[in-house]
């Protein structure tokens, strides 16, 4: 029995039916192995008391869950709305620049993925970025190479 | 009308509301149905169709997923789904023929669900018999205002050797995941993605394995998911359809056998609601290809100098004359348990009356002393407390039981399994003991048995004496005086029961030949009992009617080719004691029996009818109080309890003691495993893997870890397996299926090579 | 924040900093409703609760009180009473929940003990919108803090969501908590009678349950007599968008845009004129700026043909290109959609397809009717308020700025150009549908 298998177990036992823990075993398992592989997704299952193809029908349903490898480091420009009006668009094209990449992809070293992301909960003072899921806000586009170097460095 | 579908609650809350009645209007027409009756069905009732896509009943309550069933309901401002509105009373409904909203309604759903539906309909399996097709014509506009490029998907995909996908036709009702995790419960197929991008899969490329699976076939409303065997062989209007039932196990399941130029193409649920819901497994459903394999044997076959010869009719018959004439009466019949009433009969006649011979080897009896105890076998989805003496699986045995345990448990039933493996740990041999325990002592299970209003007992395996022990307990707990409660036994064979009757109406005395001068061996069922082969060894003659010589061909003389289930009409008795119908498909590439069996009745002097159906009013007349063909209709009816009599508890035996090794063996025949699935390769992925259970204690003491290769060894006889640690089996005892252990004793020992 | 004019409730005491610590909480007069509402007894409680008339804070602004009387009592029950907090907060717009669990997290404790104690809950459940982690480490310290002083009762689970925002939707949120996906149920059976694991359940907004300890320590009725009538009390405003000062401000409802957009907000930057108003996050239809006097409460902005929703205003000045805007809510809708019901995994697509192409300046006037007649076919036809959003959102922008989209039509293009606030913006969807980085494969 692996320490993520029993990490899975004891989170079950918090909840009145183990399958309902079935988000934060996600989580478990995509901190230990990088993204939800299948070998992931297997464990899962087996520590939930359920099969893989459930755990892949739950992980895909949601954003925060990567069933493909992603960068060390992952950025989440919210575009909607309110940070739209106040220049996302900017601030994710300084990203790319910055990077070098398109949204949506990787760094070619693996460091560091940029994605375009939905309203964060932040509209109040955009653009909101998510940067392993830590805001930071507002940010401007004059902010990012400072951003990306310090990722860079760290 | 169906009966409503009612969530939650009791059996007894559902009773009593389903007599208060509620008066509706649907479309001007006035209804009264039961409290709680779906919307949908009331509309039925008052003969106004509400159109559905993603509605099954029988997958679960309404989810109102597809919109299909829109329609307005006075006093409430936005359209409602008739699949998930239970009708109250005084509601006044107006559907899609009288509300200009609901039509509305309906034809913006019919257009959403085609604007990315392929127009390949010329080239779908499901052509002819789709519901989009059908629901498109009668309520789409016909045109398409899409410009925009559909959506294009790889088409079919395998989701198992059986099963093929296309994504594009898929219009997400959900029908077949929520029978997968609702009914099924194998969860090996689910909706993967959010939104547009939402469909079906199993998991990376993975087959959907489970027992049930082929069921979401005839489930999808569209051509998304098809059988492998069926594609592109022919239009469902291009077809003979027979009404029969599968003969593959003791359940019976009602089936369409569907046949086109003589050979079968499709065999499909025909929903008998007391006895399979409209469901199969994956054997009745798709192991009907064997018929066509190239190794069932067509013609008579005769022991030449090395092998088997082709001989023609007429000799064969000259030869089996003569076989039958230098036996002197010294004649035994083994009968499989797979034969039909008429058939076995035809035989018992040839043989009591044409070769004077009274002595036959009978499948693994299923008595009579159950029938005080009768129950449909769907009173067990309704009941409280069920008990299971489990010493072979009830998948195993009788799959479709399987289905409905786990929908008596999501309807809020005890299970109880009691077993090797069970929630009981019992050891083999030891449920008769678990049965006189359960009628003496005082435990917590008993006391519930005998608070419930609806319990039921099921014996599955563990020798032909179950019925008594069984009988015993239903008794001391009442269950003949308590509608809805019963106990069932699975027997071994689907029809064991009929074919000992069949043989007691051609004759009614047992004699013991001193020697065996011939061994009519009818069926690869008998051909492939142990106790069947070693007769043949002391026979002097043998002769075989089977569809394959894999058994036969080694032992017997003459190898006569049998037909199958499917090509065969007649009756059989299931495990609830239910008469049922087989009506063959059309043609058979081998000659019937009953046509070459008349002419040897006819050499041998003996009175011989020539159809099933005179063979079923002979029979009848002897053992069946003379009932009619006709009244056994196309879903035939379950004959009535018999009175209790007084019981004599069995004494239980004691189990034999072990020889060959510390750890027993418990060897089941696997669902997946008989000459009908050999003979399919579609099937090989669903045979059971070359594995041994074991418990964890067991394992832990000999090193052994999961997936770990392991010998198992026994009197000199030893195999390779891999290992799989079953949490729930009871120590000392490891299970393998019979295939995988074919020469070993009962004790075996099991060791890391 | 806004100056304390008006009454303070739900964000009271933290005016000047946070109140996270249990002891700066407890000065703050914290947890003596609760203790207040233990002496009082369940349905005294509840009755305080009812006379406060509070509607949901969550978008549907049903009466808090009267959805609480639709539950069994406790002794009727046959299986548990649950208490759902919706901290899912992901509706565009919307950061008022955010605000009261970093800078109150103790008040919505105490309101779920309270609201727990009035219908009997036997165990309650927070679920946070997973991108949401800071948040839940300050709630979670929170909570320990205060199960530490034995000040929780009915245990409370927090359970992060995982980014998905039809979860805010209460059934998909019961779903995704029973680690299901997160796909609405059909209504009726409503949450109250069959919820979480079929028990009956009573899910409220953050904002709602942590209005509660007000409630109880003003008592219902001098609760109902802030604001208006048939909105009372105080509401945190979201404001954001194109003005000064973005940010929550509690205002009673009854408050008017303007003084919300120019007191509070310190009006538009550089004296650019106001377009039009979100008034109650993506999801209500957008309103000319003709409407900026009306009063911020559920029954003036419904007349005026919107949602207060969950309050959360958004300002558009006169850079924005509206067709842009409409396109990048259609996106996100579409994007959100859980696929489970046909008129919203198909139709939310139809019009995000529309609309790029009217964009793009490739539509013909057909296409925009067909729109119209798109959004028509999608709207109360769906199985959760969300398609309904998407069509009544994406409607109200062909409505009030129909010119716009005619000029893309007969311009090829934007006739902003790249002067348009929302030049170049770009949504998930453009990456999802082209195949991203961990999503499974694209169409
Ligand atoms: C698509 C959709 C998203 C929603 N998201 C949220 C949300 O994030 N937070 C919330 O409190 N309510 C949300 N709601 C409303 C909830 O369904 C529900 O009405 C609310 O949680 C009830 O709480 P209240 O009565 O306190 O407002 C959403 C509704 C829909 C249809
Ligand atoms: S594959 Fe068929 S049954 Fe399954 S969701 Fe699609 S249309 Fe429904
Ligand atoms: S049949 Fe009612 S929504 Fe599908």
């Amino acid at each position: 029995m692996t320490g993520l298998f029993a990490e899975i177990q004891a989170v079950a036992g918090r909840y009145p039916e183990p399958k309902s823990a079935v988000l934060p075993a996600l989580r478990l398992a995509q901190e230990h192995y990088g993204h939800l592989t299948p070998e992931a997704l297997r464990e899962v299952a087996s520590a939930l008391g359920t099969t893989p193809a459930y755990c892949r029908g739950i992980a895909s349903f949601y954003d925060m869950f990567h069933l493909a490898p992603v960068g060390e480091h992952m950025i989440d420009v919210c575009t909607n709305a309110s940070c739209a009006l106040v220049g996302a668009a900017q601030v994710l094209e300084a990203f790319e620049r910055e990077l070098g990449i398109r949204a949506g992809e990787t760094t070619p070293d693996g460091r560091i993925t940029l994605r375009s992301a939905e309203c964060l909960g932040g509209c109040g003072s955009g653009t909101v970025v998510s940067i392993d899921e830590r805001y930071r806000q507002p940010v401007k586009p004059e902010d990012v190479p400072a951003i990306v170097e310090e990722l860079r460095r760290g | 009308m169906s009966a409503p579908e009612l969530v939650g609650g009791s059996a007894a809350d559902r009773e009593r509301i389903a007599h208060e009645l509620v008066t509706v209007t649907i479309d001007g027409r006035q209804v009264q149905v039961p409290k709680g009756t779906g919307l949908v069905e009331a509309a039925a009732a008052a003969g106004v169709e509400i159109p559905v896509f993603c509605y099954e009943p029988r997958v679960g309550a309404g989810i109102g997923a597809c919109r299909m069933c829109l329609v307005e309901i006075e006093g409430m401002p936005k359209l409602q789904t008739g699949c998930t509105t239970p009708v109250t009373d005084g509601m006044v409904v107006h559907t899609a023929g009288t509300s200009e909203q609901a039509a509305a309604g309906q034809s913006a759903t019919m257009e959403f669900l085609l604007l990315n539906h392929p127009l390949d309909c010329p080239v779908c399996d499901k052509g002819g018999e789709c519901a989009l097709q059908d629901l498109s014509f009668r309520y789409g506009s016909g045109k398409t205002r899409m410009t925009f490029r559909k959506r294009s998907l790889e088409k079919p995909i395998p989701i198992s050797p059986t099963i093929a996908l296309d994504r594009e036709r898929c219009i997400m009702c959900f029908r077949c995941t929520r029978f997968s995790q609702e009914v099924a419960q194998d969860e090996e197929l689910s909706a993967v993605n959010r939104g547009a991008l939402s469909m079906i899969a199993t998991f990376e490329d993975e087959p959907y394995r489970g027992p049930f699976s082929g069921n979401v076939t005839e489930l999808c409303p569209v051509g998304a998911l098809t059988s492998t065997q069926y594609r592109f062989k022919a239009r469902p209007w291009e077809y003979e359809q027979a009404a029969s039932v599968c003969g593959l196990c003791p359940v019976g399941c009602n089936v369409a056998v569907q046949s086109r130029e003589g050979r079968v193409q499709r065999v499909l649920s025909r929903n008998h609601p007391e006895v399979d819901r409209g469901w199969l497994c994956d054997k009745g459903r798709f192991s009907y290809s064997h018929l066509y394999s190239e190794e069932r044997i067509l013609t008579p076959r005769r022991r030449g100098v090395r092998e088997l010869e082709e001989l023609g009719w007429e000799q064969a018959l000259d030869e089996l004359e003569g076989m039958i004439e230098r036996a002197q009466g010294e004649v035994v019949l083994a009968l499989s348990g797979s034969e039909t009433l008429e058939l076995a009969y035809a035989l018992a006649k040839i043989v009591r009356q044409g070769a004077g011979s009274d002595r036959v080897v009978l499948p693994e009896q299923a008595a009579d002393a159950l029938d005080p105890f009768r129950v449909p076998i769907s009173a067990l989805a309704e009941a409280e407390e069920i008990v299971v003496f489990e010493e072979c699986p009830v998948l195993d045995r009788a799959p479709l039981i399987e289905l409905w345990l786990k929908q008596a448990r999501r309807n809020g039933a005890h299970v109880t399994r009691i077993g090797p493996s069970g929630d009981i740990q019992r050891g083999r041999g030891e449920a008769a003991l678990a049965c006189q325990e359960l009628a003496e002592k005082e435990s917590a299970l008993g006391k519930r048995l005998r608070a419930a209003e609806r319990a039921i007992l099921l014996w599955s395996g563990g020798g032909g004496a179950g019925g008594c022990h069984l009988a015993a307990l239903a008794h001391a707990l009442g269950l003949h005086e308590k509608e809805g409660s019963g106990a069932l036994l699975l027997p071994a064979s689907p029809n064991a029961r009929g074919v000992a009757e069949a043989w007691a109406a051609a004759g009614d005395e047992n004699r013991q030949p001193r020697q065996i001068g011939l061994l009519v061996v009818s069926g690869d069922e008998a051909a492939s009992e142990p106790q069947v082969r070693q007769l043949a060894e002391h026979a002097r003659a043998t002769v075989a009617l089977t569809l394959f010589a894999g058994d036969s061909g080694e032992w017997a003389d003459l190898v006569l080719p049998a037909t199958g289930y499917l090509e065969r009409s007649g009756t059989m008795r299931n495990l609830e004691g239910r008469l049922q119908r087989l009506r063959g498909a059309t043609g058979s590439p081998a000659r019937r029996e009953l046509s070459w069996l008349a002419e040897l009745a006819g050499r041998l002097g003996v009175d011989l009818p020539g159809s099933e159906a005179a063979l079923f009013t002979e029979l009848s007349a002897k053992v069946l109080d003379g009932i009619s063909l006709a009244s056994l209709g196309d879903r035939a009816p379950l004959p009535p309890r018999v009175e209790a009599q007084t019981f004599e508890a069995a004494r239980a035996e004691s189990p034999p003691t072990l020889l060959g090794g510390p750890l027993e063996l418990i060897r089941y025949r696997a669902l997946f495993s008989g000459p009908e699935v050999e003979h399919v390769p579609e099937l090989s992925f669903q045979r059971p893997a070359a594995e041994v259970e074991i418990s964890p204690e067991d394992a832990d003491r000999r090193g052994i870890s999961g997936g770990n290769e392991v010998v198992v060894r026994s009197n000199g006889t030893r195999v390779t397996l891999r290992a799989r640690i079953n949490a729930a089996l009871l120590p000392g005892m490891v299970r393998v299926a019979a295939e995988h252990c074919a020469e070993l004793a009962r004790g075996v020992e099991v060791s890391r090579p | 924040m806004a100056k304390a004019k008006h009454p303070i409730l739900v964000l009271a005491g933290a005016e000047q900093g946070d109140l996270r610590a249990l002891e700066d909480y407890r000065r703050a007069g914290g947890y003596a409703s609760l203790e207040k509402a233990r002496k009082l007894g369940p349905g005294a409680t509840l009755e305080q609760i009812k006379q406060a008339a509070v509607r949901g804070r969550g978008g549907a602004g049903f009466q808090m009180g009267q959805k609480a009387s639709f539950l069994p009592s406790p002794g009727q029950a046959k299986s548990p009473i649950y208490l759902v907090v919706n901290a899912d907060e992901s509706e565009p717009g919307a950061f008022k929940d955010r605000e009261i669990i970093n800078r109150v997290p103790h008040r919505l404790i105490e309101g779920i003990q309270i609201a727990a104690l009035a219908i009997g809950a036997e165990r309650c459940f927070v679920y946070i919108r997973g991108e949401y982690l800071s948040e839940y480490e300050v709630l979670s310290a929170a909570l320990a803090e205060a199960e530490a002083a034995k000040l929780v009762s009915v245990p409370i689970l927090v359970h992060r969501g995982a980014g998905a925002y039809i979860c805010g939707e209460e059934t998909a949120l019961l779903e995704s908590l029973e680690g299901k996906r997160g796909q609405p149920r059909s209504k009726p059976p409503f949450p109250a009678l069959v919820g979480l694991y079929n028990s009956p359940t009573l899910i409220n907004n953050v904002e709602t349950i942590a209005t509660v300890p007000k409630v109880i320590e003003l008592g219902g009725e001098a609760y109902a007599k802030i604001g208006v009538k048939d909105s009372t009390g105080t509401r945190v405003f979201s404001l954001s968008g194109d003005v000064v000062r973005g940010g929550n401000y509690e205002l009673p409802h009854g408050t008017s845009f303007r003084e919300l957009i120019y007191d509070c907000g310190g009006g538009i930057a550089a004296g650019r004129k106001l377009k039009a108003i979100i008034p109650g996050g993506s999801s209500s239809p957008v309103l000319p700026a003709d409407q900026v006097d009306l009063s911020m409460d559920f029954d003036s902005v419904q007349k005026a043909g919107s949602f207060l929703g969950s309050a959360s205003v958004i300002v558009i000045d006169e850079r924005a290109c509206m067709v842009q805007l409409a396109l990048r809510i259609g996106q996100f809708y579409m994007n959100e959609s859980c696929g489970k019901c046909t008129p919203c995994r198909e139709g939310t697509r139809w019009i995000e397809m529309i609309l790029r192409k009217i964009e793009q300046g490739r539509a013909s006037h057909a296409e925009l009717d067909l729109l119209a007649d798109v959004c028509d076919r999608v709207l109360g036809k769906c199985l959760c308020a969300l398609g309904d959003s998407d069509a009544m959102a994406v409607a109200s922008y062909v409505k009030h700025f129909r010119a716009e989209f005619e000029a893309h039509i007969e311009q090829g293009g934007c006739p902003y150009g790249d002067t348009s606030s929302l030049a170049g913006v770009r949504s998930p969807v453009d990456e999802i549908y082209r195949g991203r980085i961990g999503q499974e494969a694209a169409l």
